[in-house]
């Protein structure tokens, strides 16, 4: 949805079709990833709730700097793009299965993340989006390790930390985590939650209104 | 982190591409980026409305013309 936002924003025509069709892919991925997850059914104790509805900070806000597209692009989607790599490379049939297009797909935004932060100073925005990506896969010994240990993901906390550091050619953000603020289940440590007109969007609210009563 | 020029270097791209193996590849358009990495993902995102078998690009640089309407042939 953010990168959509972006779709008649951004520098160069060519950079608004490929921020509309990056997110048109997003949208994509999202609906693959919660029709699997319906069909394996929710953890233990999960309530399958729209309320429960989580993301990362970096994502409650429209982005008001192309810098910040740009980070998110370099960063949060490495961070997301790692994170499937490993369930499709774990012993979970349906995502085995289902996540490989992802992938392919997935590597023209790494392209387009990868080349665009060489040609904007996104610094700020960069180290915002690498903490909380590193929040989003959470710490050590926690619920990724376990997964990881069962085979269900290919790597652990540290190996998913290492691999994003390889392909963001960095040693990460300078600030360590206060992992007690940290909340397992929105896996972030700030407060917040992304703006009701997009949560409206993301759940089918807004298109609701165009149809015809009783519909 | 404010962003203040578009790219200073750049160069066009042709983009290729073919619906079936038996088909020859044609020139679908064309793409203007600073780098291969961004031209690749430019030519995805504005040329795949097809079910493409296969997509290419070309730095117009690299093509070499042997002649052109209107030049001496």
């Amino acid at each position: 949805m953010r990168y959509a936002e972006w779709c008649i924003a951004a520098p160069t025509l060519e950079a608004d079709i490929a921020a509309a069709a990056m997110g048109l892919d997003d949208i994509g991925h999202s609906r693959v990833l919660y029709g699997s997850l319906r069909e394996l059914g929710p953890p233990d104790g999960a309530v399958d709730d729209a309320a429960n509805y989580a993301n990362v900070p970096y994502l409650d806000r429209p982005w008001t700097e192309w810098g910040e597209f740009v980070a998110a692009n370099a960063v949060l989607d490495s961070a997301f793009t790692l994170m499937i790599e490993s369930l499709a490379n774990g012993n979970v049939e349906i995502l085995r299965s289902r996540l490989k297009k992802m992938l392919q797909e997935e590597r023209y935004h790494t392209l387009h993340g990868r080349s665009w932060r060489h040609e904007v100073d996104a610094g700020t925005a960069i180290d915002r989006a690498w903490r909380e990506s590193l929040e989003w896969i959470g710490p050590e010994n926690g619920d990724v390790d376990q997964l990881q240990r069962a085979g269900q993901l290919a790597h652990g906390v540290r190996d998913l930390r290492r691999m994003l550091a390889e392909r963001l050619d960095g040693p990460g953000p300078p600030a360590a985590i206060d992992w007690g603020s940290w909340e397992p289940i929105r896996r972030r440590t700030r407060a917040g939650a992304i703006d009701q007109a997009t949560l409206d969007m993301l759940q089918g609210l807004a298109e609701k209104r165009y149809m015809p009563a009783g519909g | 982190m404010r962003y203040t020029r578009v790219h200073t270097d750049v160069q066009e791209y042709d983009v290729f591409a073919r619906k079936t193996r038996v088909d020859p590849l044609h020139q679908v358009g064309s793409v203007v980026a600073p780098d291969d990495d961004l031209a690749m993902a430019y030519a995805r995102a504005t040329y795949d409305e097809e079910r493409w078998v296969e997509m290419m690009i070309v730095p117009k640089a690299a093509i070499i013309q042997l002649w052109a309407p209107g030049g001496d042939s």
